[in-house]
């Protein structure tokens, strides 16, 4: 009971207001500043400005993280490093042969669009950044990136890993930018299933990384193991992105929807590395002028209903 | 026993803050304590006169930051715990170690059930029990650095 003893007692007349006035003023201050968050998104720009303030902090405590990953990868023998490269050579290899099959692809399909006179589809410039760590916040799946509006990135730009989409880009702040992935509860993906092309959207669980994909009736044409890729009909997703495979179909006879649970293709929580895409329509300029900082498609629970346009 | 000087008080606060900045994942998340809140606790209950609600606020806007979170509501729940901490103050000088790890671990669970509350308003869905691990962690780190001072400031006084 050392801790704790008696304080010196503080000066008679210089006491300030009575902790249930505190308590009051700082309450309110904190509703107000909620709601004024929540509803009003005037807080952006003090939000980019303080999280400026707070970056050396962050860069002090991910450094040591920082330091020990770049020494253990110095320490990492030669050999392995020998056989790492002939195996990454091998698969260059192996792709380089596809990438020629794809040029020629390309141009075949170019080809074609201008046959039929569709907009050629723009080429998709690609952002490489490093994931700095995962959210601190339990009740959501985020992770914070290295790029920020420093190097361009905008809010509502998708993130893809080798193996398919991540997420999306939340919140953009000078020097990292907030990826709120596929698994969030606040984010859905318009997809399709890749065998029989049918579009559903996909819902973030919010716990244990799983999509849902909800209000498909209970005779719907889907199996465990469909693949799902992006549909590209909402204008921010590029389609025929590979997003989750399903995993299990629960046809419930009392419900009028099934309950159909997947799994994300790519490495929600284990890469290190990923992908920004840039905006796949330039021209879709409703995107800023609606929302800044939350996008069509990571709307909140009240906007989701309308979400499958 | 020594007075505090504000600058042990900014010091202390900003280490437990670069604490909870730790890049922290999986498990790890899961159990990490709230240094943040345990320092203001420890600081409020010792110099209610250098540290009061209004630290408490600030330091709950600036946790709010580092998440990402909504703005306000680690504030609110920080200040609703300052002022029992700086209610009860007189009291809790009378506790014994238990007693007083009781309370810390009533406060800690208060902060994290006004959290719980926001994020439900918000439309989350209920979390397990091991929500509240954090919580239980932090009582027992509480336990580490009370044991920690008896020994420093025991011999002080014997």
């Amino acid at each position: 009971m050392a801790t704790l003893q008696h304080q010196e007692p503080p000066a008679f007349f210089v006491r300030g207001p009575s902790p249930f006035a505190r308590l009051i003023f700082f309450s309110m201050l904190s509703l107000a500043l909620m709601v004024v968050d929540a509803r009003l998104h005037y807080l952006t720009e003090v939000r980019q400005g303080l999280a400026a303030l707070l970056h050396p902090l962050e860069l002090l405590a991910t450094g040591p993280l920082h330091l020990y990953r770049q020494i253990s990868e110095r320490m990492r023998g030669i050999e392995a490093l020998i056989h790492e490269n002939r195996e990454l050579r091998e698969r260059l290899l192996r792709q380089s042969v596809d990438l020629q099959k794809l040029a020629s692809l390309q141009h075949e399909n170019t080809h074609l669009r201008r046959l039929l006179e569709v907009r050629v589809a723009l080429q998709q410039p690609i952002r490489l950044a490093e994931i700095v760590r995962a959210g601190r916040d339990p009740f959501s799946h985020r992770v914070i990136v290295d790029q920020g509006s420093h190097q361009g990135v905008l809010a509502g730009q998708v993130v893809v890993d080798g193996e398919g989409v991540i997420g999306q880009v939340t919140r953009v702040y000078p020097f990292s930018s907030e990826v709120t992935l596929i698994t969030d509860r606040d984010l859905a993906v318009p997809v399709q299933v890749e065998r029989n092309g049918l579009r559903a959207i996909a819902f973030g669980h919010g716990r244990d990384h799983t999509l849902d994909l909800p209000y498909l009736p209970v005779n719907v044409d889907i199996r465990e193991g469909d693949r799902l890729v992006t549909s590209g009909i909402d204008g921010i997703y590029p389609a025929g992105l590979a997003v989750a495979t399903v995993t299990s179909i629960e046809r419930d006879t009392n419900s009028p929807f099934a309950r159909i649970v997947c799994t994300p293709v790519a490495g929600t929580d284990r890469n290190r590395q990923v992908l920004i895409l840039t905006a796949l329509r330039l021209e879709n300029t409703w995107l800023e002028s609606e929302d800044e900082h939350r996008v069509p498609s990571a709307q909140r629970k009240g906007g989701r209903r309308h979400a499958s346009r | 026993m020594r007075p505090v000087s504000g600058s042990q008080i900014f010091a202390s606060l900003t280490g437990a803050l670069l604490l909870y900045l730790l890049p922290w994942a999986g498990f790890g998340l899961m159990l990490r304590p709230d240094f943040v809140l345990l320092v203001l606790i420890y600081w409020l209950m010792r110099a209610p006169h250098m540290c009061n609600i209004g630290t408490a606020w600030l330091m709950g806007l600036l946790v709010d930051l580092a998440n990402g979170d909504l703005f306000g509501q680690h504030a609110l729940a920080y200040v609703l715990v300052a002022f029992l901490a700086v209610h009860y103050q007189k009291r809790t000088t009378l506790f014994n170690q238990w007693q007083q790890g009781g309370y810390v671990f009533l406060l800690l669970l208060i902060s994290q059930i006004v959290l719980l509350m926001l994020e439900l308003f918000g439309g989350a869905d209920v979390p397990g029990w091991d929500y509240f691990l954090p919580s239980v962690v932090g009582v027992l780190s509480w336990q580490l650095v009370v044991y920690s001072k008896i020994k420093v400031t025991g011999e002080q006084e014997a």
